[in-house]
């Protein structure tokens, strides 16, 4: 029981694999017999699903950490960069949008600018008056400057990027510079001990491969947690209908079209289609609910969403993939000497683009609070499980949130997402409690959550949500203070629309200059 | 903004250059870029710092005249106070123009005496004259195709040490705090300095590859030439009369 923990045995690549190799090798340094072994275990038989094409801002700091040069990752990985998503359609199907940036409400810590905002709601969106960043999105301007250097910013970004050659990109640094050991080779029989934990695993052709921990980053196969240890599958099919996807790759109209720095979510009939634009090409999708759409009808719509961007023949001519999606999460994450991270643990739908960053968060924790033995690995085992059932309720919150605010009437599907047993109680309870107060510090009662009560407050107001104003005068007003940080939201963003390229402009600069690492 | 043109003889035979300093022919600049080779005579006068072009994000060498936009120190009734004037400055109204001949099916890059004719400096009547009466180069117009020439190197060697300055993180941002005798204090941001905390640090086997391409002298004339910057505030101070 005290063996110190030594050799942890990841299995399955793509994205969860790498990206949990490369966090945790970056941290434990594997210098012979000092150090912490890592394997990675992949099979060439299993296709990685390359979907998921966008990250949070989180992601600076995890390839940073990880010692990646940025100006490398967004070259070989064809990234641009990502400043939050847009809204089209979701309020009332009338062409309408709204921006959901990363960037924080303006003094954010200090002051709850929204009450402030309320009484200009007619005049100016949530998201213009109260930071820059939604102006930058309309104008596809990029979130910094060729001289800005690696990891910094003027706007708080994250990325859009090609999963697949992320994946490879990722392979390669853990390999060369983080001292990963790969193993090519397919997983035929996992082995247990006498206590019940995971003793090794049988390849094909290279026999068993012993650990202290394993990583099933497997994907929706979940190899270790769900096929061995039998950990049920908690479906939410319930609350988020989407259980399907379409996904195409659509050409840009020539090499300078622009880029949008924004994921784009149009909603449609029986869901939503994103639309996100990399350097070389865009990525679109339709995530829809099978029970309200059929297959020919959900591809229809998604050709009809291309024909004006690309024309009615080209339109017709792609090469439309189908994903099978199956919203919700595993029981448990973690049990006995293994632990789930990625699919593996659980898939929700890529609204607000929360699976690379749920590997990141489940990763960083992880490798924080390695066990130093199999002793504590149960205390902390019981302490990941709590977090992450938190984290994924969370988000399935904030995204229930999104069908429950819409007004749209057009179909059964935005009705049946109104109808009140689709609805958490707990996201019930907030939402009656926000047409009062709106949702400020009390709201966020974890570290770290997956979604702060400000991005609560760009999907509430952005959707035309009401918080009564107070019925009662406080003491204390911080008009003065509230009227200042509007005004020099206007200055900034004045400032800034002059001086930042565009999103097109500062990638083909990076391909010729590169961005400088400080 | 410039009106640059292959110089010849024969459009350009009466052509003069004015070679007065001032802020009318656009020295009021409050830095100019230079190169590890004049850093010798730079450091006499000027205080070094690095900077990023605003275009590229690379970093390059500057030469600092006062402590904000237009402000030169070094400039004042027509003259210029100090025995070095920095290559890129004196250089105006001159560049270097890239022209790309076709040699026998081969091409070739070759470097040509450009001129901006917007400069204020160029005339007909007053200043050096380019050429002489038969067409022949001034002798004025030789010493600048030399200036050229060295800046042209200087430039090449010198984005070489600012990539050994990268590769060895010897650049840090630096904060000016700047008091002057009224007891005024002013902040300038943005520049980068060589971090001596990491230049110590170097092992010996850097240190060497350093010296022999001379960088590690134009380090070292780098650090020395901060001295410089007490000139500027008693420069400043002058001028302010304070």
């Amino acid at each position: 029981m005290n063996k110190p923990l030594k050799k942890i045995v990841i299995v399955g690549g793509g994205s969860a694999g790498w990206l949990t190799a490369g966090i945790i090798a970056a941290e434990h340094s594997n210098n012979q017999g000092s150090g912490i072994e890592i394997i990675l275990v992949e099979s060439t038989d299993v296709p990685p699903i390359g979907v998921g094409e966008g990250t949070w801002p989180s992601m600076r700091s995890t390839l940073k950490k990880m010692g990646i040069s940025e100006t490398e990752f967004l070259l070989e990985c064809d990234v641009s960069f990502k400043q939050g998503s847009k809204f089209t359609n979701w309020i009332s199907n009338t062409n309408e949008h709204y921006y959901h940036p990363f960037t924080l409400p303006n003094g954010f810590n200090e002051i709850n600018l929204s009450s402030y905002w309320q009484p200009f709601s007619d005049k100016i969106s949530f998201a213009d008056a109260v930071c820059e960043q939604s102006h930058l999105g309309a104008h596809g301007l990029a979130p910094k400057q060729i001289s800005t250097a690696e990891y910094s910013f003027v706007a708080n970004y994250g990325y859009h990027l090609n999963a697949g050659k992320f994946g490879q990109f990722l392979q390669k640094h853990c390999t060369v510079k983080l001292g990963v050991k790969h193993v090519i080779d397919h997983v035929s029989k996992i082995n247990s001990s006498a206590t019940g934990d995971i003793a090794s695993i049988t390849t094909k052709n290279q026999g068993d491969i012993f650990g202290d921990l394993f990583i099933d980053c497997t994907g929706t196969s979940s190899l270790l947690l769900a096929k061995h240890y039998k950990i049920p599958f908690i479906s939410k099919k319930h609350i988020l209908f989407n259980d399907s996807a379409l996904a195409v790759h659509v050409p840009y109209e020539s090499s300078d079209s622009s880029i949008a720095s924004f994921t784009s979510s149009t909603a449609q009939t029986a869901g939503w289609i994103w639309d996100i634009g990399l350097p070389s090409r865009r990525g679109v999708g339709y995530t829809y609910s099978s029970a309200h759409i059929s297959h020919d009808d959900a591809e229809q719509e998604l050709r009809n969403y291309l024909i004006p961007s690309m024309g009615e023949d080209a339109a017709h001519a792609l090469m439309i993939r189908k994903i099978p999606l199956n919203p919700g999460y595993r029981e448990k994450f973690w049990h006995k000497n293994c632990v789930a991270i990625g699919m593996a643990a659980g898939f929700i739908e890529p609204l607000e683009a929360s699976a690379l960053a749920l590997i990141e968060l489940s990763a960083k924790m992880i490798s924080e609070q390695l066990p130093a033995n199999r002793q504590t690995m149960d205390i902390i085992a019981k302490r990941f499980n709590d977090k992450f059932l938190h984290r994924w309720e969370n988000i399935i919150n904030f995204l229930k949130l999104h069908y429950v605010l819409s007004q749209r009437t057009d179909s059964a599907y935005w009705l049946d997402n109104k109808n009140e047993k689709s609805i958490p109680k707990n996201l019930q309870e907030l939402i009656t409690l926000w047409r009062y107060q709106s949702p400020y510090h009390y709201d966020a009662t974890h570290t770290e959550e997956m979604f702060p009560p400000a991005s609560f407050q760009y999907i509430l107001y952005g959707m035309n949500f009401v918080t009564a104003p107070l019925q009662h005068n406080k003491r204390e007003s911080n008009k003065v203070e509230a009227d200042k940080l509007f005004n020099d939201n206007i200055k900034k963003t004045q400032q800034l629309l002059s001086v930042l390229p565009t999103n097109r402009e500062l990638i083909n600069k990076i391909k010729k200059y590169g961005l400088p690492k400080i | 903004m410039t009106n640059s043109v292959l110089l010849n003889n024969i459009d350009h035979q009466n052509l003069k250059i004015i070679t007065e300093r001032s802020a009318t022919y656009g020295d009021n600049l409050w830095y100019t870029q230079t190169f590890p080779m004049e850093f010798k005579s730079i450091q006499a006068y000027y205080p070094i710092f690095f900077n990023k072009d605003p275009d590229t994000g690379k970093f390059f060498p500057l030469a600092l005249f006062g402590f904000e936009n237009k402000e030169n120190l070094y400039l004042s009734d027509n003259k210029w106070s100090a025995d070095y004037i920095p290559a890129m400055i004196a250089r105006q109204p001159f560049l270097i123009g890239i022209q790309t001949l076709n040699e026998e099916g081969v091409e070739k890059q070759q470097r040509m005496l450009n001129i901006d004719l917007d400069n204020p400096r160029v005339n007909q009547e007053q200043g050096e004259s380019l050429f002489l009466e038969h067409g022949g180069n001034s002798p004025y117009l030789d010493k600048v195709a030399d200036l050229l020439e060295a800046i042209h190197h200087g430039v090449i060697d010198s984005n070489n040490f600012i990539e050994a300055l990268i590769e060895h993180q010897l650049l840090e941002p630096v904060t000016l705090d700047i008091t002057l005798n009224d007891h005024s204090k002013n902040q300038m941001l943005g520049f980068y300095t060589i971090n001596e905390d990491k230049l110590n640090q170097l092992s010996s086997d850097i240190l060497k590859s350093l010296q022999k391409k001379g960088y590690l002298q134009a380090i070292y004339m780098t650090i020395s030439s901060q001295a410089n910057v007490r000139k500027l505030i008693s420069k400043k101070n002058e001028k302010l009369a304070l």
